[in-house]
């Protein structure tokens, strides 16, 4: 996907899913920064949902409308006692000796008097401890910051919310420096994009060519 | 034993001048570098120093002829390499100690893969976390008392060594000049399993402050 997308600049929509993270986000940060009552934060949510899904051919489209009211709720039942946000949206970036570009990030929300950092994250399934892709992210704005934060997920259904505190942050950093270098490495082979492409396969069973557009760039770019 | 060395590894850097124990003789060395050259002066006789023994290294280390020994070491109690990177690093020990004024009175390192050396260090070792307890904060002030012939190996390949007998003969505050200095640092046993990322539910903060008030799933 990464060598489709970014390198080779064949872009697929993303999905239903991904636009109904923002729309809740937006909605969460309504009701954190302006107290909004939740009828104005569901509806912020809707609205910016609508704006991202404008065109989105995605099938799952209704199922993730219809979910966005409770998500909504529930995660503002879970970060209205932390009070109003410091910040939000905040760019992340960290440097790393030897690698050529800095990694960035935003994070989703700050309490800067408690030193809490929450990144906000929408699934239909909760689940129990932060995923490993999660935790990397997370711990990247830990280090940016100087690894004094409390960094925590919270993952909100449409029915429960949980706030996971991360562990091992060092290690999580540890591990995307090793990615990044992976990457840089494999960039550094050749300039050229297709012998790039050339050198990697996709599982397209991956939910990441799920979309019929991104799987047919696949086909066109992979020849599977 | 208390060290858990029965493997080794650790690193390099510019560092202190060396304190050195032949374990074949029997002595203990100061060596000084003058002129680009080293001079061992035999310091077993008057031997007294204070031992860093909070900042003990354990790990790998080579001794390579006409060259800069390599050390591959992590703190002690840190888990390192089960093997050494080469098959010239073997397992040791390293630590700093300052010198009583008779012996030169500065800082310098000890470092030794020899068994004889070890198996003395580590007496010593157990002495202190003996002694620790009723010296909070203190580090022991250490002689070498004696020195005690070990017989290895047979026919042609037997060999002498002599085990340091250790003595702490009193306990004193840091000196001010004895700061921990690692001298390298292997790259630790790859944990057999990922860290964690996090499964403990946390609350919101107790006081807070004034309000305006990997699936396809799982996005922000």
């Amino acid at each position: 996907m990464y060598v489709m997308e970014r390198i080779l600049k064949r872009k697929a929509p993303v999905g239903a899913a991904a636009h109904r993270g923002n729309a809740v986000e937006a909605g969460i940060a309504k009701g954190l920064f302006d107290d909004a009552p939740l009828e104005d934060c569901v509806s912020e949510a809707r609205k910016v949902f609508s704006g991202l899904a404008a065109l989105s051919g995605d099938p799952r489209k209704e199922k993730e409308i219809t979910a966005i009211p409770a998500m909504v709720k529930a995660g503002l039942q879970e970060l209205k006692p932390y009070g109003k946000p410091s910040s939000a949206q905040g760019k992340i970036e960290w440097k790393v000796e030897g690698l050529f570009v800095p990694v960035i990030g935003f994070y989703d929300f700050e309490w800067a008097d408690h030193g809490i950092l929450v990144d906000l994250k929408t699934t239909h399934k909760l689940p129990s401890k932060i995923s490993t892709n999660h935790a990397r992210q997370v711990a990247l704005y830990n280090a940016a910051r100087g690894n004094n934060l409390d960094t925590r997920v919270c993952y909100t259904t449409p029915s429960k919310t949980a706030v996971y505190r991360l562990e091992n942050s060092d290690e999580h950093v540890k591990a995307l420096e090793k990615i990044a270098f992976a990457i840089q490495r494999f960039l550094s082979v050749t300039n050229d994009p297709q012998e790039l492409a050339s050198i990697v396969m996709p599982d397209v069973d991956s939910f990441y060519f799920a979309d019929p557009l991104a799987r047919k760039n696949a086909y066109e770019v992979f020849g599977i | 034993m208390g060290l858990g060395l029965n493997y080794r590894r650790s690193g390099g850097g510019d560092f202190l001048p060396v304190c050195k124990y032949d374990a074949r003789a029997g002595r203990a060395f100061r060596v000084d570098r003058e002129d680009g050259q080293n001079n061992p002066v035999d310091i077993t006789r008057n031997f007294k120093a204070v031992f860093d023994m909070e900042n003990i290294e354990v790990g790998w280390i080579a001794f390579p002829k006409g060259a800069a020994p390599d050390f591959q070491l992590v703190p002690l109690g840190e888990e390192f390499p089960e093997e050494g990177p080469t098959p010239n690093h073997k397992q040791g020990t390293r630590f700093v100690i300052k010198l009583s004024a008779e012996c030169g009175g500065d800082c310098r390192e000890m470092a030794s893969t020899a068994g004889a050396f070890l198996d003395g260090f580590n007496a010593l070792h157990d002495d202190y976390i003996a002694g620790s307890a009723k010296n909070p904060g203190k580090l022991p002030v250490v002689v070498l008392d004696d020195t005690i012939a070990v017989e290895s190996g047979g026919g042609n390949n037997k060999s002498t060594n002599y085990q340091p007998q250790f003595k702490i003969v009193s306990w004193v505050p840091r000196p001010k000049d004895l700061k921990p200095s690692p001298r390298g640092k292997a790259a630790p046993s790859r944990p057999s399993a990922p860290p964690s990322t996090g499964s403990q539910r946390v609350e919101a903060p107790q006081k807070a402050p004034a309000m305006a008030a990997a699936d396809d799933e799982d996005f922000g």
